[in-house]
């Protein structure tokens, strides 16, 4: 019981920690793969302590209200992900049920912009949801592959699988969904090129260019929590989770990683090309893994 | 027993004339009526009554029975009834011939008690008829474009009630009786082509109803015309009745030993059943992501979730049929909430078009809050109704080795969110147009059946046990295994579902996140443009953003998602409407010409009988 709650409060807190070290990492490395020097690898926490204590501005309570909602979902999500042999609430409904919750991230945030009459919210809630759409059709199918394979929906049930008869990247035919997910990730976690969404130069950030001080302090925390979800969810299904913390950061950050460097080197893609793209080879691959897995295997 | 049809159809009546009396009787009358037939069905709870009365039509027995089948039916029908007529109080006002409209709300309803109270099938197809025909009267009650509708509809109902009659007469040549439990009894040693043949004639009349795919092409027009609160009877329910039509023969009357051995693997009856489901599921889905008018939206979304409730039902497993089980109750709750919210809307602004709508958030609060709550469980977020039955229905065809059913039932939900987050956004969010900036709140007669719609969505999803264990109650009594079902979802070895738990992990992030906020620096309200302009002013209703919201996207799809089977229907009808003209240019007027049809036709006759006889 007092472990558990140990875990309950050690997950989040976690998971915050690395997502925020990854979002410094990422300035650092793109900074010197385009030979600069980069920010301080801490930059992210000092801008979150100093927006936090700054005055802002608010349109009304759905403003206030669809940030926590995100910000809270977030939460949710990282407890019912395995994290590194600590499973704070895996068992309350599995892989579908954090699908579902992953939804309160970008709802709440769309509603929270909502209130705004900035375009350029509008076009980024949009593009948001028809990229989710483009890339939750090959994530679908991979996951539906590995449902179909370890015969549960439980995650933490599929992590431990994994444990017993390897990872699930290195056997066949699942490598191939494998391989479908690592295509779709930068698109999971909003790299390039599927940065359509926040697209600094067309649309200033998008959903997120009206937040100042605190409101863009929880998001920062919010994002951190994003990145760490897209990873952690493939490094458990894909790579085996882990069974220690460290172990589970090691195998995040090789991943993380791998995505920074397609993120430094790729133009974006325009958002129906994007549509494109993930609809194309990734669902290709997914299905294939998925009519590999339930006719062959 | 028979107080139940004979109160909703003696209300219906009384109604109209207390109608020709005083108008504010009449209302009164139509609503403690309804309500009061809520709390009548209540108490039949758990009962198991069957009763028959050999004073009924030609001197054939008529048979009322009540099971809990019929039960969750009977309560959803009166609960949606009262709650329409509680919603039309202030959107039927001021309306012409309003009189007409309420006995013929009440005569729906009624009728829709009757059919699932019956338990014989004549009486089966009587209700289904008075049903039927209210419902057209109901879709064309707007007149102008409404009446092709309501053409559409009675055209394609038709259809199905012939196919429904040839069923009953071809039952009743093979058993001899019209009663349900005799049919029944009498079916389980036929061949199992007859029971196919039965099925399929019933599958059309039901699938009419139900608007499963290609069956459909009725409701999108049906919709868009028809009165928003009979919108929310018609979505909420009425096509239901469809389903359980469908329930009725597959799992009462056949039995669901007898149906699993129809066929075997793909092709089998349930398995086509659920292949035509999931079709129904996604293709209406991104249809509903095209369309601009909000009912036209809900409309096709009706059709893709229905598609949810069969392939549940169909694919028959314990948990998928609770899970689709479910989704009929869930689907019965939101839809008719969303429904009233844009009725609500509508009522206010004159305007369902969603390119046109804006920023009401802040003018219609409970309407914005009541639309949330009716989409997030329309999408089945956690902690809403339709999370749960989703989930039910996900994991049974994913453990059962369906994976593609189940690939076809998750991206009918991407798709889901697609469209109702349009929806809530181009009526509630972004900017408000200068047209609606003194746009009054929906009045206190919308708003009481919002706020208990919205209640119900999320007191069951919370504690799903409730509905869940009548719906089990329904699942033992069909044959199927009893679920170990708990007050916050269900138990199992396979995967469990703890609704408590998420509750209590959104609740404690949730207080966590909102005290941490509090203690950042202090923020400012301001209002919408000001953070935009920066000051400056902005040309009002220059730049309204949400207009063709996923116009990207939308370009993509558009060539793919045609209606091609209403182009398809609208072929036949056109070319049998142009055959009949040129049929009709026989009658010339001219007696000469009837005299040589005669001849001729005498001529035909003597050739014909000189052939046959030599």
């Amino acid at each position: 019981m007092i472990w558990e709650t140990v875990e309950i409060i050690a997950t989040p807190v976690l998971a915050f920690l690395i997502g925020i070290f990854f979002l410094g990492l990422s300035r650092k490395i793109m900074a010197r793969i385009h030979w600069r020097y980069g920010p301080p690898i801490t930059q992210p926490i000092i801008d979150i302590i100093k927006l936090f204590y700054q005055r802002s501005v608010s349109h009304g309570v759905i403003f206030d209200m669809g940030v926590l909602l995100s910000l809270a979902g977030s939460i949710a999500v990282v407890l019912l992900i395995p994290l590194g042999g600590m499973h704070a609430l895996s068992s309350s409904g599995g892989l579908l049920l954090i699908l579902y919750i992953m939804l309160l991230m970008p709802l709440g945030v769309a509603l929270s912009s909502g209130e705004g009459a900035n375009p350029n919210i509008s076009i980024g809630i949009s593009r948001k949801l028809i990229l989710s759409l483009g890339y939750e059709v090959p994530l679908i199918l991979i996951l539906l592959t590995l449902m179909t394979r370890y015969n549960t929906i439980s995650i933490a049930e599929i992590v431990s699988q994994q444990e017993a008869t390897g990872w699930a990247m290195f056997s066949v035919p699942l490598f191939i969904s494998g391989i479908a997910y690592f295509l779709i990730l930068p698109a999971i976690l909003g790299l390039k090129p599927f940065d359509v969404v926040s697209a600094l130069q067309e649309i200033s950030s998008g959903p997120e260019v009206e937040y100042g001080g605190k409101y863009l302090a929880l998001l920062t925390i919010d994002h951190a929590f994003a990145l760490f979800i897209g990873i952690a969810l493939f490094v458990d299904l894909f790579l085996g989770g882990a069974s220690n913390p460290l172990f589970f950061f090691i195998k995040m950050l090789l991943v993380f990683i791998l995505c920074l460097f397609i993120n430094a080197v790729f133009p974006r893609f325009r958002i129906d090309q994007a549509i494109k793209y993930l609809w194309k080879w990734p669902t290709a691959l997914a299905l294939a893994g998925l009519i590999a897995t339930s006719f062959m295997w | 027993m028979e107080i139940l049809p004979l109160m909703a159809f003696g209300g219906a009546i009384i109604t109209y004339l207390l109608g020709k009396i005083s108008h504010r009787l009449r209302d009164g009358f139509a609503v403690s009526v309804s309500w009061l037939l809520v709390v009548l069905v209540a108490f039949f709870y758990g009962t198991q009554v069957c009763t028959t009365y050999y004073s009924g039509f030609f001197g054939l027995p008529f048979i009322l029975r009540m099971n809990s089948l019929s039960w969750l039916f009977a309560i959803m029908i009166a609960m949606l009834g009262a709650l329409s007529i509680t919603f039309s109080l202030s959107y039927m006002k001021g309306r012409e011939k309003t009189n007409f409209y309420y006995l013929m709300m009440l005569l729906v309803n009624a009728s829709m008690l009757g059919v699932v109270l019956s338990g014989d099938l004549v009486s089966f197809y009587i209700f289904w008829e008075i049903m039927s025909w209210t419902t057209f009267l109901l879709i064309s009650y707007n007149r102008g474009p409404a009446i092709a509708a309501g053409m559409k509809y009675i055209v394609m109902s038709i259809i199905g009630s012939i196919s429904m009659l040839i069923g009953i007469f071809s039952l009743y040549a093979s058993y001899g009786t019209f009663d349900m439990s005799g049919v029944g009894a009498g079916i389980a040693s036929a061949s199992s082509g007859y029971i196919l043949f039965i099925l399929i004639l019933f599958s059309i009349t039901f699938g009419i109803k139900n608007a499963i795919m290609p069956l459909h092409t009725w409701l999108p027009d049906a919709h868009s015309e028809a009165p928003t609160p009979f919108s929310a009877v018609l979505s909420g329910i009425l096509i239901k009745m469809g389903t359980y039509g469908l329930l009725l023969f597959m799992y009462v009357i056949v039995g669901s030993k007898l149906l699993f051995s129809l066929g075997s693997g793909i092709l089998s009856f349930q398995y086509i059943l659920c292949i035509i489901a999931s079709i129904t599921i996604v293709i209406p889905t991104f249809i509903a992501v095209l369309q601009t008018d909000a009912k036209r939206v809900l409309a096709w979304s009706s059709i893709g979730q229905v598609g949810y409730i069969i392939l549940g039902i169909a694919f028959g497993t314990s948990l998928s049929f609770a899970g689709g089980m479910f989704h009929f109750f869930n689907h019965a709750l939101f839809k008719a909430l969303l429904f009233f919210t844009v009725g609500a809307v509508a009522y206010q602004t004159k305007s369902r078009d969603l390119n046109s709508l804006g920023g009401l958030a802040k003018r219609m609060p409970v309407t914005f809050i009541a639309s949330l709550i009716g989409i997030f469980a329309l999408i089945g977020i956690p902690l809403t109704n339709g999370f749960v039955s989703k989930w039910l229905i996900y994991k049974s065809l994913i453990l059962e080795g369906s994976p593609f059913l189940a690939f076809a039932a998750l991206i009918g939900t991407w798709g889901t969110i697609l469209y109702s987050y349009k929806l809530i956004h181009n009526m509630f969010l972004g900017q408000l147009p200068e047209k609606y900036k003194n746009v009054k709140k929906a009045p206190l007669s919308m708003q009481i059946p919002m706020v208990i719609l919205s209640g119900g969505i999320l007191l069951f999803g919370i504690l799903p046990g409730i509905p869940l264990k009548v719906i089990n109650g329904i699942g033992t009594s069909l044959g199927f295994e009893s679920l170990s079902v708990t007050m916050g979802g269900y138990t199992s070895e396979t995967g469990a579902l703890n609704i408590i738990n998420i509750l209590a992990v959104m609740v404690v992030a949730g207080v966590l996140v909102w005290l941490f906020f509090r203690a950042g620096g202090k923020s400012k309200r301001v209002a919408q443009v000001s953070s935009y302009g920066a000051g400056a002013s902005v040309p009002t209703d220059k730049y309204h953003y949400t207009a063709e919201f996923y116009d990207p996207f939308s370009r993509m799809i558009k060539p793919y998602f045609r209606d091609v089977i209403d182009d398809f229907y609208n072929w036949i009808a056109k070319g049998a409407r142009e055959t009949f003209d040129h049929v009709r240019h026989l009658y010339t007027g001219d007696v000469g010409h009837y005299a040589i049809y005669i001849v001729l036709f005498l001529a035909f006759l003597i050739l014909v009988s000189l052939v046959w006889f030599l």
